[in-house]
């Protein structure tokens, strides 16, 4: 009997176990489907940054207060939000990379962890030190450093479960991006485009951090996780596999040792189609002409088996990059109406400034329209061949290194950069926070040295001319059509992401210190409240003790708040009417702290 | 005693800044650059400058050194002795986010050189932007 029931247990254990690898994290996928919480950095695995939650709705939003504040003792760019699950909410810093774990209830801390880091990884950051948040699942948080350390935190005490090396900073390899957790593995990117760091995804099992596989974004087929006969790209007006060498041989030599292809956005997971969706970034150097080729797979959006990191299908939207318009933006899943066929979409504003819609269980590419008027590089995207018509007069390559191209738009920020949209499940309307920036371009030969920038061009950027004058747009976006539905006008890049819930209420933050909330609708403009510093955060919302709350973090930086200067400051733009970055220093200062929001008791 | 010393500092810095200034308009004798019409230098200030831009200086500085995240190079420039510019290109100051260039062999070569770009910028003598070789040929 005793014996019967001993082997019974281990049978049922065994079958826990089996079914614990199998299965998504359980943990996490119960936090994500309560509303109360937000449990992943997008609120879901889809990247959707929409919310259940309708206690604050367009009629009483306009009643919002500030309902707590919390400093996290950092005067950098804040980039990312909190967690929160249950009763704790888990902050995030820029480096040094502190996490606290915060008691909803009275706001005060039930652990603190600050990692030990070189500080010789700030320089290879340069110019800003942002960390794009935490992610949570299994009991742990996990928290991706800048030094490139993957580390997990116990949830309950914040003692360390286990860590990893995920990088070299002596190489410019360096992490800004949040880890982001699918089913029983932490998928993690790498920074370090201008540094000549050879893009990769990695997957680690959550128990143990031990890495399960790697995918790198250039290079031979076997380590990109490619098969060359099954992995799929748009071809000739519909998919076909990639073939042999679809990468190296769209360099010269050995160039993509060095080539790029970073990944330092934020991801998104399909549980039924059990794929993971990223985006590839810039090719190194910035200087075209010493890079011929495609430069593949750089600036591609893909789609890998969570499971074994083989890649389903890529598509990249601007071969052999002259602009630096890395592809890294986020991808969003949502099932939506294109051409009168409901598909399982994709949706990703590029860098480039178009507006991608694809079928994300084929890869088949369904839309590609531009998102800002001012876009003016590519005339359009040819749908049979995928390829963007690219303007000479705009093309750096064609008009060669040590020459200034003028005039391009957008900028090498993009029409969009990491700052993530929403959709608003109601409307189904893409929310978007964009750019509204042209640029300048000077190529020039650099030589590659390990840890050194490889950077190989001079920007000046400056707000889209011929425009209202300001530099950023909120907008709203029909996918199935590629059409803007409406537009909102910025005075500066809207650098924070977006969020919408079912009261029918958007909310972003601007670059000068409001956080606004809007109708998603027509983007009529319902609140608005001045925090302290530039927000380049992302809004988020959860309830506590039946309560509705939306917060921010207040904390400018990041490349809006400084490489917007480098451009602005030149006398001969004639910028001092229309605003610039002397401007921004009107309105705003350094900063480092979590506003709360709520509506009144009564 | 003290004040007086204060006003002859003064004067002589004075003096020394006028000379320096006609000095530098004229043939420009003690200034490690040579410089015509603001934009067309030298070959070892253009190498200067050709430094300075593929180590990517103007993502911390700014594109006129006029200072971002990092110092204005500018106002440094007026305070820093050869040796301190060296000293800081090669090592860095790490803790405020300056790397160390001493790994990079464009930066041994040219570090004489960049200080000469810089000192130029510094003093109002050279224009910020696209330099041009002295005798015309690229």
């Amino acid at each position: 009997m005793t014996i019967r029931y001993a082997v019974a247990g281990m049978t049922t254990l065994a079958i826990s176990m089996l079914s614990l690898s199998a299965h998504a994290d359980a943990q996490l996928d119960t936090a994500i489907k309560n509303p109360a919480n937000w449990a992943a950095q997008a609120g879901d695995y889809a990247n959707q940054r929409y919310s259940e939650l309708k206690q604050i709705n367009a009629s009483n939003v306009s009643k919002l207060q500030a309902t707590w504040t919390l400093s996290t003792g950092v005067l950098r760019g804040h980039e990312g939000s909190p967690l929160v699950v249950g009763d704790t909410m888990y902050i995030h810093s820029p480096f040094p990379n502190k996490v606290v774990a915060v008691n909803l209830k009275d706001q005060t801390y039930k652990w603190k962890y600050e990692p030990k880091q070189d500080a010789a990884v700030v320089p290879v950051m340069c110019c800003d030190t942002v960390n794009r948040g935490v992610a949570y699942g299994d009991g742990k948080i996990f928290l991706q450093q800048a030094d490139t350390t993957l580390v997990a935190l116990d949830a309950e005490t914040g003692k360390v479960v286990w860590s990893v090396k995920n990088g070299d900073p002596k190489l410019g390899e360096t992490n800004t991006n949040a880890p982001h957790v699918f089913k029983d593995k932490v998928i993690t990117g790498i920074s370090g485009g201008e540094f000549g760091v050879r893009g990769r995804l990695t997957a680690y099992d959550i128990k143990t951090g031990k890495e399960v596989w790697k995918g790198y974004s250039v290079g031979p087929d076997s380590e990109m996780l490619i098969d060359p006969a099954k992995t799929m790209t748009w071809t000739d007006g519909k998919m076909a596999p990639v073939g042999k060498d679809s990468s190296v041989k769209t360099w010269q030599g050995d160039q993509w040792k060095i080539g790029g292809g970073t990944t330092w956005g934020w991801y998104s997971y399909d549980p039924k189609l059990n794929l993971v969706y990223y985006g590839s970034g810039n090719p190194s150097t910035w200087n075209p002409k010493q890079r011929p080729g495609d430069n593949k797979w750089s600036m591609s959006i893909w789609a890998r088996d969570l499971d074994t990191g083989k890649v389903k299908w890529v598509y990249q939207m601007t071969p052999h990059d002259e602009w630096d318009f890395d592809g890294i933006n986020e991808m969003i899943l949502a099932d939506i109406p294109v051409k009168g066929q409901t598909v399982p979409a994709l949706v990703h504003f590029d860098r480039n400034g178009f507006g991608y819609t694809m079928n994300r269980d084929t890869g088949a590419l369904l839309v590609a329209e531009k998102y800002d008027p001012a876009v003016n590089w590519a005339t359009h995207v040819d749908m049979k061949t995928g390829r963007p018509e690219v303007v000479a007069q705009y093309s750096t390559e064609h008009n060669g290194e040590d020459t200034n191209s003028k005039g391009i738009c957008p900028a090498a920020l993009g029409s969009k950069d990491q700052q993530p949209a929403t959709f608003d499940r109601k409307s189904k309307l893409f929310l978007v926070p964009t750019n509204h920036v042209c640029m300048d371009y000077e190529p020039f030969r650099v030589e590659y040295t390990a840890g050194q920038p490889y950077v190989g061009a001079t920007l000046s950027m400056f707000p889209a001319p011929n425009s209202h004058g300001g530099m950023g747009n909120f907008i709203a976006w029909d996918a199935g059509t590629g059409k803007i539905v409406w537009s909102k006008p910025e005075k500066f890049s809207v650098w924070s992401g977006a969020l919408t819930t079912a009261g029918d209420v958007a909310f972003y933050g601007t670059l000068e210190g409001y956080l606004k909330a809007v109708n998603p609708k027509d983007g009529k403009e319902l609140w608005k409240f001045k925090v302290p510093s530039g927000v380049i955060g992302n809004v988020f919302t959860y309830e506590y003790s039946g309560k509705q709350y939306v917060g921010v973090y207040s904390g400018i930086g990041g490349w809006a708040g400084i490489g917007m200067a480098a451009g602005l400051e030149k006398p001969q733009e004639g910028l001092g009417a229309v605003g610039g970055y002397k401007d921004l220093a009107k309105y705003t200062d350094l900063g480092g702290t979590l506003f709360v929001f709520a509506l009144p008791s009564n | 005693m003290k004040p007086l010393y204060k006003l002859l500092l003064a004067a002589t810095v004075l003096a020394f800044s006028t000379t320096a200034s006609v000095s530098a308009q004229d043939a420009n004798a003690d200034a490690p650059y040579k410089v015509v019409d603001g934009n067309k230098v030298d070959p070892g200030t253009l190498k200067g400058w050709k430094t300075w831009r593929s180590l990517a200086c103007e993502r911390c500085h700014g594109a006129q050194q006029e200072g971002l995240v990092g110092p204005s190079l500018v106002d440094s420039l007026k305070r820093l002795t050869k040796t301190d510019f060296q000293t800081t290109v090669m090592n860095g100051r790490i803790e405020k986010g300056m790397p160390n260039f001493g790994g990079s062999q464009q930066m041994q070569d040219n570090w004489q050189n960049l200080y000469a770009y810089l000192k130029g910028r510094s003093d109002g003598k050279i224009q910020p932007g696209h330099l041009q070789p002295m005798d015309g040929q690229q």
